[in-house]
């Protein structure tokens, strides 16, 4: 809630370029004048931001002008994360991300808490959430470092920040950064004109592209996975560190990933879908939905197994669609395949990355089954299982009486699966 | 796999995309209005870019204009057939536990909504559906690829429906 430190870094570092245009005491009296006002603003929001909880409900109450006040059942409750960005570390604050269904963005920061505040009241919700965790978590053997409070609960895997590194060294970006640096070079060279404005471009062409890897190591670095009865425990960042926790009855879509360059690794990436983080947010960065960022095959399984109990990522029963599927699929027909197992509907696509989608049978929203012309032609299908807050899981150009059983089958699983539930 | 939930989907000779368990599956189709309302809805459309081509052809007097009314009076011939048909394809079916919908010629979708899963029912009906009495209902689950609508039914259908599916979710209500 203490806006007002960070607002005033803020405005400092914008009015930064002003500098050069008027004198330097004219720019000490504008930044004095304007931390001044962002500060008296953010102490008047911080005065009338507050939260309670009533109930089973969370209500927030912010404005002064207007004033809005939202209550939130902890029952829909998805997800919750404590983002402490870096100068809120310095601080010892924190920000409260609450996530559920049907907002467009993440509903409700409270922003600024205190560490222990911010972990009791994350305890609390979760506890009014519907599943309170009985067991006393034994705090793991986390190097806690710096951290103040290390995830609790059965430590399941720390991702080492080497196979970090070396996993977004791997990436197109950087793998292809070499190449692209020497045909500019080459360029220049045969031409020798440098002049100065191609190579700054290049020089923020460059930054862009690699802006993608670096952001993934700092936000990943340090990534931890812990279970704490029913949840999923996360914790990753170095310069912002985040700590998510999401129960596994929320767990929506689990997506495993083989990009090409990790491959001759044996490395996979998980990510996991929960319905709170809107597809609204495009910013991939501002979803924080990976499970592991980077891991080989064992770790992978274990991970699956943990998260969807009972399913087994190497020995899921794929079959691949049938033969005429390779007029629409020319290369990719062999990698294409669609499973049913105990729990899940399990679809793999991609000829380069090739990609995984595990959705319970619990999580199925809806069912569809969709015959394009050409497919129409060839006598093939596409099946969708469609899940909340995610893409869901396309079974691509199946013979049509396999999607139709297919579609059948996920129905009455899908029932099955709710009246268990 | 196994067919056991699925009575035997292929076998009775060659199955048509649109209507996969003939035995078990009571289709309803939807009111043959809605032929009149798309039928109008594509005359206003054509009226209008037929209206604009027609000012400019007196403007410029150029050949191309003619050519163009042509292909626009090809097309509404061929988007009048298909809309007979594609509302003819159109069809919904109520189960025990869940909702079918089927739809589209060209691509063709069949959507299997289950009650539990719904999270709110639109009942709505503009201008031209009302002048034929119809009302379209919209089914919307928490994920937001689902589409579940059946257009052109009967006010009367469509409040039965409407509240059918509210009394059958809240029997099982359950979010997500």
């Amino acid at each position: 809630m203490h806006g007002a430190k960070s607002l005033a870094v803020v405005i400092a570092g914008l009015s930064w370029s002003t500098l050069s245009r008027v004198g330097f005491g004219w720019f000490v009296a504008m930044v004095i004048v304007l931390a001044l006002g962002a500060s008296v603003l953010a102490v008047i929001s911080w005065y009338n931001t507050g939260y309670q909880v009533v109930g089973r409900e969370l209500r927030i109450h912010e404005g002064l002008l207007w004033r809005r006040t939202r209550a939130i059942p902890l029952e829909r409750l998805q997800a919750v994360e404590v983002v402490r960005p870096l100068l809120a570390q310095l601080t010892g604050l924190a920000e409260l991300r609450l996530e559920v269904v049907g907002g467009g963005k993440t509903e409700a920061p409270l922003a600024y808490l205190g560490v222990a505040e911010a972990a009791v009241l994350r305890q609390r919700l979760l506890a009014l959430a519907g599943h309170p965790s009985t067991a006393v978590a034994t705090g793991g053997s986390q190097p806690a470092g710096t951290e103040p409070a290390p995830p609790s609960g059965r430590p399941l895997h720390a991702v080492r920040n080497r196979d970090l590194l070396i996993s977004q060294l791997l990436t197109p970006q950087a793998f292809l950064l070499p190449f692209g640096v020497a045909f500019v070079a080459a360029q220049f060279l045969s031409e020798g004109s440098w002049s100065f404005i191609a190579v700054a471009s290049t020089l923020t062409a460059m930054a862009g592209v690699l802006l993608q890897p670096i952001r993934r190591v700092l936000d990943d670095w340090r990534f931890q996975l812990a279970r704490d009865e029913d949840r999923l425990r996360i914790r990753n960042g170095l310069l912002e560190t985040r700590s998510q926790t999401v129960p596994l009855h929320r767990v929506q879509t689990v997506r495993v990933a083989w990009p090409l360059l990790w491959r001759m690794k044996g490395w996979l990436r998980l990510r996991l879908e929960v319905a709170g983080y809107a597809a609204g947010e495009a910013d991939e960065r501002d979803r924080p939905d990976r499970l592991l960022p980077v891991g080989d095959q064992p770790t992978g399984e274990m991970i699956v197994a943990e998260v969807l109990p009972g399913v087994a990522l190497s020995s899921l029963p794929l079959r691949p669609p049938p033969p005429r599927a390779r007029w629409v699929n020319p290369l990719s027909r062999h990698v294409l395949g669609a499973g049913l197992t105990e729990q899940v509907f399990a679809v793999r696509s991609g000829l380069l990355t090739r990609r995984l989608t595990i959705v319970p049978y619990a999580r199925l929203q809806s069912v569809r089954v969709v015959q394009g012309p050409v497919q129409r032609l060839l006598g093939l299908a596409t099946v969708y299982a469609d899940t909340a807050g995610g893409a869901g899981a396309a079974a691509v150009d199946r013979d049509l009486a396999d999607a139709w059983a297919l579609a059948a089958e996920l129905t009455a699983r899908g029932r099955d699966a709710r009246r268990v539930g | 796999m196994s067919d056991d939930a699925a009575p035997a989907p292929n076998s009775a000779g060659p199955i048509s995309p649109l209507e996969p368990w003939p035995d078990t599956v009571q289709w309803q189709s939807i009111s043959t209005d809605l032929i009149w309302v798309e039928l109008l809805r594509l005359a206003i459309g054509v009226a209008f870019v037929s209206a604009v081509l027609g000012v400019s052809w007196v403007l410029t007097d150029s050949w191309t204009v003619p050519a163009a009314l042509g292909a626009v009076g090809l097309f509404a011939l061929w988007r009048a057939v298909t809309i007979v048909r594609a509302v003819r394809a159109w069809g919904y079916a109520e189960r025990e536990d869940d909702l079918l919908v089927r739809h589209g010629l060209l691509v063709r979708r069949l959507s299997i909504v289950p009650y539990s899963r719904m999270q709110f029912v639109d009942v709505s009906a503009g201008p031209l559906e009302r002048a034929f009495d119809l009302a379209t209902v919209q089914l919307h689950t928490a994920a937001a690829a689902s589409d579940a609508r059946v257009p052109g039914l009967r006010p009367a259908e469509a409040s039965r429906l409407r509240d059918r599916l509210t009394a059958l979710g809240e029997d099982r209500a359950e979010g997500l």
